[in-house]
């Protein structure tokens, strides 16, 4: 058991690659070898995560996925719990269908980010892409580098949340990660959605 | 209430009204060797007292007293108590100055409403501490104990007055950040500390977080969140909000006092002083006028000020 | 034994089982946090009349805080974790959530026992609020009119905490005293583990159990340290003692109580001061023991 699993990229891809499974709850069970053994596709080509990525550690919940990764769909789909954080960009569909945990992505990430999500929190460095949130139950997104907010959501109210404050503060702490003061103290619009629901889910956009 | 709201430096008063209760309060004169002494039984004595509901007890500093505004010419803090009836402010004094003044080194403890005709035993009932020990002076018809304690005596006053007083007078402020709400409202209870027969009850002075009567989704309690005033609520199909546009945070100043006059004076100075940049509006809450009977009509009381 | 001309009586404090919870308040500035604090800790001296005994512990730094704000830890005591969860529910729901700018969080994160404190709070949301989990710990936030009000779910009971530890100080007069206790106050103040819950950390009513001229009395003067009774009474005090002043202090476990006991009372051994004694039951209804002179000498 190790205190991180980390899962690096050998080499960047051109063409997307559609994993399953890579999640932070999923490998807290795993040993080393079942993690790179987990479904990855390029196109039609069924493989194993193995045969893209390197893997260091077993059965954490702690999930570090390191690389080049805007071709890399579907990383945290379905995520239960835990932590996962891509040290970079994220491709499409990150934490789409998320009923728990925490995926933090360093970089931009694309199009249909936490679609469909349940619970649980995402939290983007860079530029969140296209359609974020789509039918999202009642999970968190945090755009600290700028979103096009969904026309379905609406705006409650700027504030400084303070969860955020301590979201952020632990990722600081825990994982080293580079955050700026004023992100951590700073101001957040507070967007709720998905339109249909009592508005559950929402969309914290840092506004300074 | 349909009227214009009025204008002061920009901030849009709503024609509202507070609506606060009557209730029975005390005063309470803590001397001791220095005002350090003093304020810190004071402390002691006014925490875990914002709100009768879940207190039993409204309790504030109300001021700081020189030497000779004190009746044994040392210096010392004035406390107000606010409770539902006389018998259960009774028992609060006797709970409270039994547990933080009797011990508190160096004090003495007497009343500060000396014209209440109601009055309510306090030093007579701590004075059993004594363990027989005690004894009583009369000065100048007022009997105070004297009951032997390890420091060496503790002076108290054997009757307190109460009086009819008032509670829950307030003012909302709604602001385009919290850092506005909050600049307003300390600015506020600044200038309330200072007028005499009001204290805040609650941290500091400010309420953040405002309640209204029952729950919307649980049938037994007592008070829950004002959604209609909470900030990221706004736009839910399930909240009516009351929150105009570009207000993401508001603040409510709640003052018990002694009388009208003095929760009028106090509400005059606060809602000024709250007019502030950042700040959108002043508001006040209320029951539709059921349940309290006394009323503060923000903008009589804005009025009356520059009359 | 003598330190510095004062008498350390061979005597010892006696203590008993409480159990004890920390809260941490961060806030917007420490005038924030100090402010929810002293309501918090307000009117809880003596677990007998109060339902808890609480203090501020110490002030926290930036980095000491789970949200990396300026922040106070506060200790409150009472019977058992039941009685703990119950009084932090009333208090932290009058004065914290109340509080402008307050968060609240657990202070005892490696305590095996919890009580969902938070989760009984959060119900003050009227359904609108919501969790969050960060770092393995559940956090309740509450839509309040200022915003949102964080507050942790679960804090950690330390069920074999103390209270009771305490020192009298009997001194020539009472300045003398008072002198005495504020020195050791001053000391004591900010040592972790520990609180003084009586007003300023210091008592000048003693108590004895039960009374002599009352049935029905729990409590009553100390009358053996009474100076103005010293020849009314079988007084513990020789002549000369004109002043008696008691620090009592609660802590997390007996070694916090010594540590504080041994600094407190060598910063009260000062001019004016006779003698150091302690206040204990004969030993027969508390299971912690805390003996001047061993402790003094170091040991124990």
């Amino acid at each position: 058991m190790s205190d991180v699993v980390t899962v690096s990229l050998r080499a960047p891809l051109t063409d997307p690659l559609q994993v399953e499974g890579l999640t932070a709850d999923r490998v807290a069970g795993l040993s080393e070898c079942e993690i790179a053994a987990l479904p990855a596709s390029l196109g039609a080509r069924q493989a194993r995560l193995g045969d893209f990525f390197d893997v260091k550690g077993e059965r954490s919940d702690r999930l570090r996925v390191v690389g080049a990764l805007k071709h890399v769909h579907g990383v945290a789909a379905g995520m239960a719990g835990g932590e996962l954080v891509i040290d970079g960009d994220g491709g499409q569909g990150v934490a789409q269908g998320m009923t728990g945990g925490l995926v933090v992505v360093c970089g931009d990430v694309g199009a249909d980010a936490a679609r469909a999500m349940i619970a649980g929190t995402l939290v983007v460095f860079g530029r969140t892409g296209a359609r974020p949130g789509r039918g999202s139950r009642r999970g968190s997104i945090v755009a600290l580098g700028g979103i096009d907010m969904p026309v379905t959501y609406w705006c409650a109210c700027t504030y400084e949340p303070p969860h955020v404050r301590l979201l952020l503060t632990y990722l600081r702490r825990r994982y080293g990660l580079n955050v700026e003061d004023q992100m951590i103290g700073g101001r957040y619009r507070r967007h709720c959605g998905d339109a249909g629901d009592p508005g559950r889910g929402e969309i914290l956009e840092w506004v300074g | 209430m349909s009227g214009e709201p009025v204008l002061r430096r920009g901030v849009a008063i709503v024609d509202t009204f507070a609506e606060a209760f009557g209730m029975r309060a005390a005063r309470v004169l803590i001397t001791a060797r220095s005002n350090a002494w003093a304020r810190t039984a004071a402390q002691s004595m006014t925490g875990f007292a914002t709100s009768v509901i879940g207190c039993k007890v409204e309790a504030g500093i109300e001021a700081e007293l020189l030497p000779k505004e004190t009746p044994d010419g040392r210096p010392g803090v004035s406390v107000l108590l606010f409770g539902f009836d006389a018998d259960g402010l009774r028992g609060r004094l006797v709970d409270r100055v039994g547990q933080t003044v009797l011990t508190c080194p160096t004090t003495a403890c007497f009343d500060g409403l000396p014209e209440a005709t109601e009055r309510v035993i306090v030093g007579g009932a701590l004075r059993h501490f004594g363990d027989k020990y005690q004894a009583s002076k009369v000065v100048d018809g007022q009997r105070y104990w004297r009951i032997p304690v390890m420091e060496g005596e503790f002076l108290v006053q054997e009757a307190f007055g109460v009086q009819r007083a008032i509670g829950g007078g307030n003012f909302l402020i709604l602001a385009a950040d919290q850092d506005a709400a909050l600049a307003a409202a300390e600015a506020a209870v600044e200038v309330m500390r200072k007028v005499r027969g009001v204290v805040l009850p609650f941290p500091g002075g400010i309420v953040r977080a405002g309640s209204k009567v029952g729950a919307k989704r649980y049938k037994t309690m007592i008070a829950s969140t004002n959604d209609a005033y909470c900030p990221t609520l706004r736009g839910r199909t399930d909240v009516t909000s009351e929150l105009p546009e570009g207000v993401n945070s508001v603040l409510e100043i709640v003052v018990d006092g002694l009388d009208r006059p003095a929760i009028e004076s106090a509400l005059r100075a606060g809602i000024d002083a709250a007019c502030r940049p950042g700040v959108i509006q002043i508001s006040a809450g209320n029951y539709g006028g059921k349940l309290g009977k006394h009323h503060f009509q923000l903008h009589t009381l804005l009025a009356e000020a520059s009359a | 034994m003598n330190i510095r001309g004062v008498f350390i009586e061979d005597t010892f404090a006696e203590g008993f089982s409480m159990a004890a919870a920390r809260v941490v308040i961060t806030a917007a500035s420490s005038k924030w946090s100090r402010a929810a604090a002293l309501k918090l800790t307000g009117f809880a001296t003596s677990i007998i009349a109060c339902k808890c005994e609480a203090a501020i512990e110490r002030e926290l730094t930036p980095d000491e805080t789970p949200d990396g704000r300026p922040g106070i830890s506060v200790l409150l005591f009472a019977v058992n974790a039941e009685g703990v969860k119950r009084r932090l529910v009333e208090r932290i729901g009058s004065t914290v959530l109340t509080c402008p700018t307050t968060s609240c969080f657990d202070g005892l994160p490696d305590a095996t026992d919890r009580v969902l404190v938070g989760r009984a709070l959060a119900a003050f949301g009227d359904k609108f609020q919501s969790s969050t989990v960060v770092g393995g710990q559940r956090y309740w936030r509450v839509p309040v009119m200022e915003g949102e009000f964080l507050l942790q779910e679960s804090f950690g009971v330390q069920k074999k905490a103390v209270g009771g530890g305490n020192f009298l100080i009997l001194a020539e007069d009472a300045p003398s005293a008072l002198a005495a206790a504020e020195a050791a106050v001053e000391v004591m103040d900010g040592m972790p583990g520990i609180i003084l819950p009586f007003p300023g950390g210091v008592v000048r009513s003693g108590s004895k159990v039960g009374s002599r001229g009352y049935q029905s009395m729990t409590a009553s003067t100390n009358d053996s340290y009474c100076p103005t009774l010293r020849l009314t009474t079988g007084s513990a005090l020789v002549e000369g003692v004109n002043a008696v002043l008691e620090i009592v202090i609660d802590g997390l476990d007996a070694d916090a109580i010594i540590r504080a006991l041994r600094a407190g009372i060598e910063a009260a051994c000062r001019p004016g001061v006779r003698t150091i004694a302690a206040g204990n039951y004969g030993g027969n209804l508390g299971p912690f023991r805390f003996p001047l002179r061993q402790i003094m000498a170091g040991g124990c």
